[in-house]
């Protein structure tokens, strides 16, 4: 019986180990750094910086604006699709889930590069009448949000759909069978058996695309440029080039709670959902 | 669990055994022998900038003075942190900043101020390279100037002012650095020293590249990157950008070329230093001499495009119409880089309230 009680800890001490260098001792560094004086006291500068400063409240705001935005089209996208992929037979699942998972293989700046190309001015959608249009600048959908929101989009998807079709995969085909033959339509059988059968997969998933989508800055940096600021980017050049680390700590710590509260909101609806 | 302690003890062990040995590795690397190379720990950008740093003065810097150069790549700021770290014990000789920390590591007692009689081609530099040395600082060994990069199947008449990326007929294809790339911080001290502006106000410029941003005739990117793909898949015609950055373009395949606007423009400088309280300080006074070679510096130029500090420096034709030299480098100006450098974050986050939509 005592090796029962330490066999479990031993398995789990890797991965305990790995948190504590990897992830408490530098968040908890970062937490620390954020509210103290070079002196070694006590401040909430760094905040009220942040909260005094229309520049950064507006990053802000647009951070969160585009991480839901870009959070449920993901989800729109993606459940139909981990449907489909359900309902194919192995080998054709196995090619979508290849489709899928590929683009994860390549650089995320390579993938943003060549969405910069696609939506600017030297790409095929130019020749569309307005469609350079689009920006002030006259560069189609380069330094618009709607040109992140588009190339976020297809970074995110693969996350979502790998949520969602493993919640799918375990679902029970013949309760969709059983409301087509009581006479259910397809739309109906998807949206009173399908769907709510899948939202603890929408949850994970859409949880994932949310807390990935609202801390990158390399998509938005090349697609938005510097006139669409967003928080992680500006985290980024005040850790890097101004050398602003308590700054870039405090900014790190109110997006952690961004993020650590959509989770428990999320994580929330969960439970309720079970 | 006493297996578990075991092997952790056998993992402590081993890691105090790998510190030990390679502390012991340290300690012999010190002593000399006699005859020996001197050793020299040099600070490097790394990359482009490292290869032809190295072809042009380690290789026959090596030979001539029987040293032996380690290259360690550090940028100005990470070397700056160093430098104040070691003071008590430094760690490296000859150091170089691109980013005006000459003068504060001067002032903190950081560099060792060297003796003009020492430098042989003191004489020989333009004066702005060399008017540092007065000040305890290194002398200027690099110079690339930031003017106008343009395209010339678009632009048939070289910009000669800074004015002309106001120009209507180039509306929508002018591009702008962002502030956080210091080329972004210069061009916006030279449009506002243009516009009537100086370091304590630079309110003009800011109004003039921030109506240029509103207006949507520019737009403002982030990184050297970012530049390229500016001039290469996003219809740019013209930037305020570095001289050496038009030959990355060339490279490229882009028709490009670089022009000195006539009321003068900013530079970015890159300084030799020689640290203080090393043993073998009179040999990196000696490779920092080095550099400013005429031979040296035509080398820097041919191969990097920077700006000759030597007057001396003999350009082919070809560099020669394509790097600043001579009377043109008269126009160059250099900002106190204290005052830049105190002033630079409220600059930055007035510049970003302005152009953020």
């Amino acid at each position: 019986m005592r090796h029962l009680r330490v066999e479990p800890w031993l398995l789990v001490l890797p991965v305990v180990v790995l948190l504590l260098i990897g992830f408490v001792l530098p968040v908890g560094t970062v937490l620390l750094s954020s509210v103290t004086t070079t002196g070694g006291g006590w401040t909430l500068e760094n905040f009220s910086r942040f909260f005094e400063s229309s520049f950064h409240l507006g990053a802000a705001w647009r951070s969160i604006r585009l991480a839901v935005i870009q959070t449920i089209v993901v989800l729109v996208i993606s459940l139909p699709l981990a449907y489909v992929m359900t309902r194919v037979s192995a080998r054709v699942q196995a090619f979508m889930m290849i489709a899928i998972v590929l683009p994860l293989m390549t650089s995320v700046v390579v993938r943003s590069f060549g969405w910069v190309i696609l939506l600017g001015p030297a790409g095929p959608l130019a020749d569309i009448p307005g469609f350079l249009q689009l920006s002030r600048t006259n560069q189609g959908l380069l330094g618009t949000e709607l040109g992140i929101n588009i190339a976020m989009v297809q970074v995110l998807i693969p996350f979502a759909v790998l949520s969602i079709l493993g919640v799918l995969n375990g679902v029970d085909r013949r309760l969709e069978e059983a409301s087509r033959t009581m006479g259910a339509s397809f739309a109906r059988t998807f949206g009173n058996v399908i769907l709510p059968l899948s939202v603890p997969g929408l949850i994970a998933g859409g949880t994932l695309v949310f807390a990935m989508s609202i801390s990158s800055f390399i998509t938005p940096n090349l697609i938005g440029g510097a006139q669409i600021p967003v928080v992680a980017s500006i985290i980024y050049t005040d850790a890097t080039t101004n050398l602003n680390w308590p700054f870039a700590a405090a900014q790190s710590v109110l997006m952690l709670i961004v993020v650590l509260a959509t989770i428990g909101i999320t994580s929330k609806l969960a439970a309720r959902n079970r | 669990m006493k297996k578990f302690a075991k092997s952790l003890a056998i993992i402590a062990a081993a890691g105090l055994t790998l510190t030990a040995c390679s502390a012991q590795a340290d300690s012999g690397d010190s002593g000399d022998a006699k005859g020996a190379p001197t050793e020299l720990v040099v600070t490097s950008f790394g990359g482009d900038w490292e290869a032809a740093y190295i072809e042009a003065v380690v290789e026959p810097f090596e030979e001539e003075y029987n040293a032996e150069i380690t290259l360690v790549t550090l940028y100005s700021a990470d070397a700056m942190a160093q430098l104040t770290a070691q003071k008590a014990n430094p760690q490296l000789d000859v150091v170089h900043f691109s980013g005006g920390q000459e003068v504060a590591a001067a002032a903190d007692g950081l560099i060792e101020s060297i003796d003009p009689a020492d430098l042989s081609n003191l004489d020989d530099l333009y004066p702005i390279a060399a008017e540092g040395v007065e000040r305890g600082e290194g002398p200027v060994m690099q110079v690339t100037p930031i003017g106008l990069v343009y395209r010339t199947d678009k632009i048939e008449k070289a910009p000669t002012s800074w004015d002309d990326i106001n120009n209507p007929d180039y509306a929508q294809h002018v591009a702008l650095t962002d502030l956080s790339n210091t080329y972004g911080l210069l061009t916006l001290l030279a449009v506002n020293q243009h516009e009537g502006g100086d370091l304590d106000d630079i309110q003009p410029g800011l109004d003039s590249l921030g109506a240029l941003v509103d207006s949507g005739a520019a737009f403002v990117i982030k990184t050297s990157a970012d530049m390229q793909q500016a001039f290469s898949a996003r219809d740019v015609w013209i930037a305020p950008y570095a001289q050496d950055y038009a030959e990355t373009l060339r490279k490229a395949d882009l028709p490009v070329e670089f022009a000195l606007p006539s009321e003068g423009a900013p530079a970015s400088f890159i300084t030799a230093n020689v640290v203080a309280g090393r043993d073998n300080a009179d040999l990196a006074t000696q490779l920092v001499d080095f550099s400013l070679r005429p031979e040296v510096q035509a080398k820097f130029a041919e191969s990097m495009y920077y700006s000759p500090v030597n007057t001396k420096a003999e350009l082919s034709d070809e560099t020669g119409s394509r790097v600043v030299h001579g009377e043109d480098f008269g126009k160059l100006v250099r900002y106190d880089s204290a005052v830049v450098n105190e002033k630079r974050q409220s600059w930055t986050d007035a510049w970003n309230s302005r152009i953020a939509q």
